[in-house]
């Protein structure tokens, strides 16, 4: 029984926090013992603006949970997002030192030392290196160790955020007297539970639109090679909903869920709609052209940027993303969504069915993010595409907050 | 209630009539006190400033000056602020005699290239100095015009708001959602100009005509107290029909109110309706009663009626109002201290801490002045920079960081900085 742990996957995410809590047994069993979700406060863009307020609803949701599942957390697992997260791609090289050419353990060792060791300013914090394929004197080669050659290179993706907004995050999980295991970031997580093996090797593109945030993550033959954070999300095409139909954000909100469409038809400037629809004072009719035009702009703004970011990082290579894009997160739910992001992205997109091997309730796009932090406590270390920690890292940030 | 005295008072001299001159600064500017049409006010007086002599030569208005011959030999700013600003501090002089002795000065400019968005504060600067009421209507440039222009503006909007007493910013992207469905953008810029018309319009009518309910520059005084601060503007008009009702609802949907600033904040407010001899005072009653529920101001709301017997069977109502700047721009700093703060952890808590403070109690001024004075005092220019059109447009995230991506805020809607075009009036 000391075999088993209780991890709580926690997602401050803008609209809500999510948590799930999983017990993994030995080193290979994991069971979905508990979920809960609450309204986020106190988050904007992904963000923490008041540390008070998303202590409050981070703590709501994770002891609902506890009391949904009858125990208690043992570790934490915490996505990331925000546009404060930023990444860049470094190769490490190393001229193999042996006298017959042939790649050692300690070349490997050095190449990917050599890799990391790019310094950040001291406001940066890393949150992952992820290993991109080796290769040879040029040729790319899986398993390098034994081989022969002269110049063995490795790539890393490193992605890294504010320490002072990663150390919020921490601060808000610290307060209720839990620890930290590890920090994914939310795209990765995502990507790795609603892509299949097949998918990541065909090269697929993830993208997770959330209340605040857009967070992508881009696989190439296998390998994360590209992640990113749109700081943009549904809670934009409510504001713009707001502001061009001068109405409340609430009843923009319901607007946007009940007549919301990502794309724009001429047939939608015959058609009305009502606010309420309860002939109340105040219920007003618009034409539905008003809204799906309010609601493109800002959608199809998303995909371009996304695109923009692929293209700038020479990766957008439609046949290196053969199994096209795949969407998830609250704002995925949008009718029509997968139709602008095919449009926009030039790429074939669907919205996400969650993944098949979790009960009905998690499958839906809310819960993915929370799922991939699960996927990786079970996973750890064994996993070779499992973004590594650069080391450290929780006990330096743990020192700046004087936990 | 000391303003009717006033009124009397100035009554009893008529050659003392209240003297306003509208003066546009730089080419837009010109060109929309050009077009004003002011005939049935009287004796409003219209003056335009620029550098261009060629496009001065060309302007009906009698009354112009060019400044920075010696710096542009007449040729214009060619879009450069350095050229603007250095042309109006050559003929400082010959602004304040253009100026003259005025009771209102209302400056016309649009921002964004070198003339208006330089001089304008320039010449604001020289005004205030006399006893006169000074406000100004500003156009901001479309975001499609670039970065650079869009900055300009927002430096020019820091600068000018210092110096005036009111300044009504009207931000081009928003005025294009007016027009109609096929507004070209030589169309918009006249969009601009009518909105500044409409504006300018009102605002004399107010002062100089009689009606139900008379305003004078005394009740103008008491909205816009200080410099500084910020000014909301907006019409509704309607006519035929139940004209009341949908004037109201005009207003309401005034896009000018709808981006992002809350009304609630606004401090002081005036409302001048325009109406025809039918317009009678149960009428009015009717709308001073939607408007100040609306319009919730915390401190007095002046009303003004104006009769215009041209004007039967149609109401226009216009709305200005003044919020102080303090409470929201010290809001702003702490989020912005926050964001810059480095890492000792107790720092954030006391900044998150005291931001809380600035907002929750904004309703008991006077005690937290003080406090307020101190934060602002640290970095007074910042806040007149951070608080700009463009915050306001970005509505629920103005607390927040910057969402610059390429030049742009992504926290703006997409729809205005791409012009498209949004419909959502229902033609019956």
């Amino acid at each position: 029984m000391s075999q088993s742990r209780v991890v709580g996957a926690v997602e401050i995410g803008t609209s809500k926090v999510t948590v799930i809590l999983g017990e993994i047994i030995g080193d290979s069993g994991l069971n979905i013992i508990g979920h809960s979700s609450c309204f986020s406060k106190g988050i904007k863009k992904g963000v923490i603006t008041d540390l008070k307020d998303a202590s409050d609803c981070v703590h709501a949701a994770i002891l609902t949970a506890e009391k949904n599942a009858n125990t208690r957390i043992d570790e934490v697992y915490l996505a990331q997002t925000g546009s404060h997260l930023q990444g860049n791609f470094n190769v490490g090289t190393t001229t193999v030192g042996s006298s017959d050419s042939v790649v050692r353990a300690a070349d490997i060792e050095q190449a990917k030392e050599d890799a990391k060791r790019r310094k950040l300013r001291d406001s940066r914090t890393y949150i992952h290196h992820i290993q991109n394929p080796f290769s040879m004197d040029g040729q790319q080669v899986d398993h390098p160790l034994s081989k022969t050659g002269a110049r063995l290179q490795v790539g890393y993706w490193s992605v890294h955020g504010d320490s002072q907004t990663v150390c919020d995050s921490l601060r808000v999980i610290g307060g209720i007297d839990l620890a930290v295991s590890d920090m994914i970031i939310s795209s990765i997580a995502s990507g790795a539970v609603l892509l299949e093996e097949s998918e990541k090797g065909n090269g697929a593109l993830v993208v997770d639109i959330g209340g605040g945030t857009t967070d992508f993550v881009l696989y190439r033959k296998g390998y994360i090679v590209l992640t990113g954070v749109v700081p943009v999300g549904g809670d934009h095409i409510t504001n713009d909903l707001s502001i061009g139909l001068r109405m409340g954000r609430k009843g923009a909100e319901e607007i946007k869920r009940k007549n919301g469409r990502a794309y724009y038809k001429t047939e939608d400037r015959e058609e009305k709609v009502w606010l309420f629809g309860d002939l109340t004072i105040g219920d007003r009719e618009y034409p539905l052209a008003a809204i799906t035009q309010i609601i493109e702009a800002r959608v199809s703004e998303i995909f371009d940027i996304i695109k923009e970011q692929l293209v700038e990082a020479k990766l957008y290579v439609p046949e290196d993303i053969a199994s096209g894009v795949v969407l998830t997160g609250g704002t995925s739910r949008l009718v029509g969504i997968d139709e602008v992001a095919s449009r926009s992205l030039g790429l074939a997109a669907r919205q996400s069915e969650g993944p098949q091997d979790v009960a009905a309730a998690l499958r839906v796009p809310e819960y993915s993010t929370a799922l991939g932090l699960l996927h990786y406590a079970l996973t750890g270390q064994e996993d070779t595409q499992q973004p590594s920690k650069p080391v450290g890292i929780l006990g330096r940030l743990s020192r700046i907050l004087n936990l | 209630m000391s303003t009717h005295i006033d009124s009397l008072s100035s009554n009893e001299g008529l050659s003392t009539a209240l003297k306003i001159k509208i003066v546009g600064v730089g080419g837009a500017g010109s060109n929309a006190v050009n077009g004003l049409k002011l005939d049935d006010l009287g004796d409003v007086r219209i003056a335009a400033i620029n550098t261009d002599a060629q496009a001065l030569a060309n302007s009906a208005i009698s009354e112009k000056l060019l400044i920075g011959r010696s710096v542009t030999r007449g040729l214009g700013a060619g879009g450069e602020v350095e050229i603007g600003r250095a042309a109006a501090e050559a003929d400082r002089e010959a602004i304040a005699a253009l100026i003259g002795d005025m009771d209102l000065i209302i400056l016309v400019a649009g921002f964004g290239g070198g003339t208006g968005s330089a001089a304008a504060s320039i010449v604001a600067e020289v005004a205030a100095k006399t006893d006169a009421l000074v406000l100004a209507f500003v156009t901001l440039p479309f975001s499609f015009e670039g970065a650079r222009r869009k900055r300009i503006a927002t430096e020019g909007v820091g600068e000018l708001r210092k110096v005036v007493h009111g300044l009504i910013p009207l931000p081009n992207d928003v005025l294009l959602q007016e027009g109609e469905e096929d507004t070209s953008v030589l169309n918009a810029f006249a969009v601009a100009d009518r909105w500044i018309g409409c504006g300018v319009h009102s605002l004399c009518a107010m002062l100089l005509k009689t009606g139900l309910i008379n305003q004078d520059l005394g009740s103008l005084r008491t909205v816009f107290q200080n410099p500084g601060g910020k000014t909301i503007f907006g019409t509704g008009f309607a006519s035929g029909g139940d004209y009341v009702k949908d004037a109201l609802d005009d207003l309401l949907l005034c896009p000018l109110f709808h981006m992002g600033d809350r009304p609630a904040q606004l401090d002081r407010i005036l409302v001048n309706v325009i109406g025809g001899a039918d317009l009678g005072i149960a009428k009015v009653n009717e709308v001073m009663a939607l408007v100040s529920k609306r319009f919730d101001s915390r401190e007095d709301i002046v009303f003004g009626a104006v009769i215009d017997e041209s004007r039967n069977d149609s109401l226009e109502i216009c709305v200005l109002g003044k919020a102080e700047m303090e409470r929201k721009a010290s809001a702003n700093e702490a989020q912005a201290a926050q964001a810059r703060a480095p890492s000792p952890s107790h720092q954030l808590e006391e900044l998150g801490l005291s931001s809380e403070i600035a907002q929750d109690d904004s309703p008991e001024r006077t005690v937290h002045k003080s406090k307020l004075r101190k934060k602002k005092m640290r970095s007074d220019d910042q806040d007149e920079f951070t608080f700009t059109e463009v915050e306001a447009q970005r509505g629920y995230f103005h607390k927040t960081d910057r969402n610059e991506y390429k030049d742009e805020d992504l926290d703006v809607p997409t729809y205005l900085r791409r012009g498209i075009k949004i419909k959502i009036k229902i033609k019956a």
